[in-house]
């Protein structure tokens, strides 16, 4: 079965086009545009690797995770997405469960590695 | 003023009075070329996060095109696709730079000090520079500091100044010239690390030392300047050497190169 991909993310810009690099490479794809949508998506199915926007129209994306944790729905890896990152952004991501976290936009095939690795 | 004003009170009143409401004056101009050098900044700020998203995206959609996932494309159109890439990332590159100003201007940046080699870090920054280097035949050479101590300091931030050094001088050396990193240890103790980044260039004359560190300044800012960038990468570079207590400047002439120098204090101390 493929594996599946929860994209949180509030611009469509970005996530039409994750949408069709997972879909073209045999990933399940699922989109959600706010902290709400993304915990309704993950909990109704849950995702293998979640890639999460971590400033979203109606909270922090971090906010995600517990409340997915609390409902064992965690996903198998949850990949921070921003913007910018420092050290403190990152320890708090971390802290909050996160398995890595990516710079974005990194190049298509980086993403693609990282994601393999942490579904291997 | 004559003696007589000099003397009379009810003069030094008046004329204390009108230097009072001068200085209200000036103080007021001040209040409101700050708070609009704020809202600048802030809108900086703004409009450079909003365009990186869009611009990610088209990247994106790039790429897959470009790495034939929606079909294999001829050479001529792979060429075309990989150019919207290249220039998306320049144009993201520089958009960067202007969000690094930003958060450098309103302090927004904290250093992370570790014990490393800096040496390292100026062979990491040459490896990344090189194929842009041998595209016009440059070398970067670094002449020494294999037995350096160790510095304390911000390894990204180091790197960064280092990076757009050695990006500058790459830029702004013709083909076949030479650009190379040096140390030195100075004060009586050792206690400060010179680092020196030089190269064969086209130089700058003594006028432009100062300017070359103002943001967005640059020394040919004519629409038909060879040379394009935000104008705020030694600005930025001046402010991550200052934020470790150290100095940046140049030692040129038209002409006949240029040597960038920065210091890093070595006796920081850990928190």
């Amino acid at each position: 079965m493929a594996a599946r991909i929860l994209i949180v993310e509030d611009s469509t810009l970005v996530t039409d086009a994750f949408q069709i690099l997972f879909t073209e490479t045999g990933y399940e794809v699922e989109v959600a545009a706010t902290v709400a949508d993304a915990i309704d998506r993950g909990t109704e199915n849950t995702a293998d690797i979640m890639l999460l926007d971590l400033t979203l129209p109606d909270g922090n994306g971090l906010e995600v995770l517990e409340a997915l944790r609390q409902r064992g729905a965690s996903p198998r890896a949850t990949l921070a997405m921003t913007g910018h990152v420092d050290a403190k952004t990152r320890r708090e991501c971390l802290d909050a469960g996160c398995a890595d976290v990516l710079v974005k936009p990194l190049p298509i095939g980086d993403l693609l590695r990282h994601i393999q690795r942490h579904l291997s | 003023m004559s003696m007589s004003d000099r003397l009379d009170p009810a003069a030094l009143k008046k004329r204390l009075k009108a230097l009072e409401a001068q200085a209200k004056e000036a103080q007021c101009t001040i209040d409101e070329l700050k708070s609009r050098d704020s809202l600048k900044t802030q809108f900086l700020s703004n409009i450079s996060h909003d365009l990186r998203t869009p611009l990610a995206a088209i990247i994106t959609h790039a790429e897959i095109l470009r790495d034939g996932m929606l079909g294999e494309l001829n050479t001529k159109q792979r060429e075309s696709v990989r150019g919207i890439v290249n220039g998306g990332q320049q144009l993201l590159d520089m958009i960067d730079e202007i969000l690094t100003y930003v958060r450098s201007e309103g302090d927004q940046i904290k250093l992370t000090r570790a014990e490393f080699s800096i040496a390292e870090v100026v062979d990491q920054v040459r490896m990344l520079n090189q194929p842009l280097a041998a595209k016009k035949h440059l070398t970067i050479e670094r002449l020494n500091g294999d037995d350096l101590p160790p510095v304390y300091a911000d390894r990204d931030k180091l790197r960064h100044v280092l990076g757009n050094l050695i990006g500058n001088a790459i830029k702004f050396t013709q083909a076949g010239g030479r650009i190379w990193i040096g140390f030195s240890l100075r004060g009586g103790n050792g206690e400060e690390l010179l680092v020196e980044v030089g190269d064969t260039g086209q130089g700058i004359a003594r006028e432009h030392h100062e300017l070359v560190f103002r943001e967005f300044a640059q020394v040919d800012a004519s629409p038909s300047r060879p040379h394009h960038g935000t104008g705020l990468g030694l600005t930025i570079a001046r402010k991550l050497v200052e934020l470790h207590d150290g100095t940046i400047w140049v030692d040129s002439e038209l002409g006949k190169g240029s040597r960038f120098f920065f210091t890093v204090p070595l006796d920081a101390r850990r928190e």
